[in-house]
């Protein structure tokens, strides 16, 4: 089985990201960029099937020169080959644009790896700017089938049995080969990497493939190609300030919880 | 806006989701005039729209429609939007519409924005408020393409007050959606969920966190709930250590809740939990750290052991009970 997953680098999705009021752009300096964590979470099930089932797995993330660093860690714990797909003309991409340039770089590392991929793994969202779009406009432009909020893939008679999460469970969904997933967080959590593979990820090499390698047409990326357009950014209105009381010795714990009870009866939450 | 929007309405069984109905009540917002048209594979469900306040309805009908399958909903509504020509499809921003939506925008060619917090017309365009970096930004969208397709997050909207009886004309459509446009096979649906967990439409949800230490305790916050008629919440952390089940998790990969009240017991208010909760209109939190960062979005904190709080706190509500 050939697998790709496509990962997306994002700023550390356990910082509270607020907007810069200068900039009027979110503050990210000091956020330490972090390989969106359900993409983490695809890998983890790619690496498992490839351990189970055979075969390899590509990675590759539209980005700067920056995502290099996602793409090594991915290479650490199960990635065999890494691609970073960069491109001054990529910028402003929204998931219809990403999309298309995806769909042109699985026909180039098809190329490149000289064999067609069977299942491409993505994440449910980006931690970010959670579109939840760019599988599904994948799939549709690759033309082949796609499932969301996968928690399992296995293989089956032509292609793959999937779980899909649902509120009361799972469904059982039959994905002809090639198909795209998009992985919800699993039971099992992302290995760690072992010294050993870390040392070795941080010598790859990461080839980079530009615009003029996929050929992408100049009108269909970035925002030119994009069918979505962000007109600003503003912070959410703001939950008026509460109280916090903490028990002292003339107001002990009872009696702090007496008052906060009477506050919520004031409040009329009884 | 001059032209029509669209409704996809989700029920189970014979009723329309509660975030559907909200969904016409948002729809009014932005439509300027133009009519808002439910579109349900459940008859029923269209007639609680009409009361809710669409102006007119499809129901889709067929075999294929027995069982949920998103490419065949996804190609059915594309197949009424070819004929309604709207402004814009919204859909609740549950699993299944968030699902739906880029299946919807890819078939007709448009943009799509998953998880709406605010609807606001900007000339004939809608103006999407998405939140961003797990909500702590919102982010204005505009769909530059023809259709507009957004799901939109429960509790964003109200329902409107239902007129029961309300006329409106339900135009029935047997459709048929041609198997290449259907990629995969609905094999079998698992339920290990048998308990009926309505997060969403509860009006109080007390939830525990980590910190209640024990799933023995953490199940003692119930005797809370149950004061209210509320709801057992939880954090990711809490259903991964097997106390409850997933269908009561709070957060941006649980359920996007905003009831009138909300306890959190014994949690710390990450990014993603907050996410979750923040339009809460009540918020008391327990903690014994006094950073915990849910104490910013709590109206009330107390700092303090959660398993001590909770039994005193439950024999002080019940005096105003
Ligand atoms: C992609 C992604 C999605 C996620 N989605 C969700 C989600 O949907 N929902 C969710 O909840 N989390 C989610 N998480 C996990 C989230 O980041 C946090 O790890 C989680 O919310 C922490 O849960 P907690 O507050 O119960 O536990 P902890 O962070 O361990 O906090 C326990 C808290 O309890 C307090 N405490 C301990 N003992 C006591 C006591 N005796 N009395 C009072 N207080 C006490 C501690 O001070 C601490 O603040 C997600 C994470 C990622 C990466
Ligand atoms: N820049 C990118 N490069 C590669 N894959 C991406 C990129 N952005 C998003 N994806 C993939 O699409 C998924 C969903 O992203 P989104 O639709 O933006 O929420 C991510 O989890 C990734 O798997």
């Amino acid at each position: 089985m050939e697998i790709l997953v496509l990962i997306k680098q994002v700023p550390d999705d356990s910082v509270d990201i607020k907007l810069d009021p200068a900039t009027g752009a979110p503050k990210l300096d000091g956020v330490t960029p972090v390989t969106n964590a359900f993409d983490t979470y695809a890998l983890e099930m790619a690496a498992r099937y490839k351990e189970a089932n055979g075969g390899t797995v590509t990675v590759a993330t539209i980005g700067d020169d920056a995502a290099v660093s996602s793409i090594k860690e991915c290479l650490a714990v199960g990635a065999d080959k890494g691609f970073l797909i960069k491109d001054d003309s990529f910028a402003d991409s929204d998931p219809t644009a990403k999309a298309y340039i995806l769909s042109k770089a699985v026909a180039k590392l098809e190329e490149i790896n000289g064999a067609k991929f069977d299942i491409v793994f993505c994440g449910r969202e980006a931690t970010d700017v959670a579109n939840g779009a760019v599988a599904v406009k994948l799939a549709a432009d690759l033309c082949v089938g796609v499932m969301t909020d996968v928690i399992a893939v296995d293989p089956a008679d032509g292609g793959v049995d999937v779980q899909q999460q649902t509120d009361t469970g799972y469904n059982v969904i039959g994905l002809a080969t090639p198909c795209v997933v998009a992985v919800q967080k699993p039971d099992y959590d992302p290995r760690y990497p072992t010294i050993k593979n870390k040392m070795k990820a941080r010598k790859a090499q990461v080839p980079v493939i530009t615009a003029a390698d996929l050929g992408t047409e100049a009108d269909k990326v970035g925002a030119a190609g994009s069918l979505t357009k962000v007109l600003g950014l503003h912070e959410p209105p703001k939950r008026e300030a509460g109280i916090k009381i903490v028990p002292t010795k003339e107001e002990p714990i009872a009696a702090v919880v007496t008052r906060a009870v009477g506050m919520m009866a004031e409040a009329k939450v009884l | 806006m001059a032209k029509d929007i669209l409704v996809v309405i989700e029920g189970a069984d014979g009723a329309p989701a509660g975030v559907s109905l909200e969904n016409i009540n948002a729809a009014k917002t932005v439509a300027d005039g133009a009519k808002v048209i439910a579109v349900s594979t459940c008859e029923n469900c269209a007639k609680t729209a009409i009361e809710y306040g669409a102006d007119c309805a499809y129901v889709i009908e067929g075999p294929q429609f027995e069982t949920y399958n998103a490419d065949v909903l996804a190609d059915a509504v594309a197949q009424i939007a070819a004929e309604a020509d709207p402004a814009a499809i919204l859909t609740a921003a549950t699993p299944k519409g968030k699902d739906l939506v880029p299946r919807l925008a890819a078939k007709l060619g448009a943009g799509s924005v998953n998880d709406a917090t605010g609807l606001e017309l900007d000339g004939d365009k809608i103006k999407f408020s998405v939140p961003v970096y797990g909500g702590g930004i919102i982010s204005d969208v505009e769909i530059e393409s023809p259709v507009q397709v957004a799901s939109i997050r429960s509790g964003a909207f109200a329902k409107a007050d239902p007129e029961t009886g309300k006329a409106g004309e339900i135009v029935k459509k047997a459709i048929t959606v041609a198997d290449d446009a259907v990629k995969f096979q609905v094999k079998d649906a698992v339920n290990e969920i048998t308990e009926s967990v309505n997060l969403e439409e509860a009006d109080v949800i007390v939830t525990g966190g980590r910190g209640m230490g024990s799933k023995e305790n953490y199940m003692k916050l119930q005797e809370l709930a149950d004061l209210f008629g509320g709801v057992l919440g939880c954090s990711r952390p809490v259903y991964e250590e097997g106390w409850i089940s997933r269908a009561h998790q709070v957060g941006q990969s649980g359920k996007i809740v905003a009831p009138n009240l909300y306890f959190a017991f014994g949690v710390s208010g990450a990014i993603q939990h907050i996410a979750g909760m923040v339009g809460s209109k009540y918020i008391v939190a327990v903690n014994k750290d006094e950073e915990a960062p849910i104490f910013d979005v709590a109206d009330i904190g107390i700092v303090g052991n959660a398993n001590e709080v909770l039994p005193l706190m439950i024999e002080e509500i019940k005096k105003f009970k």
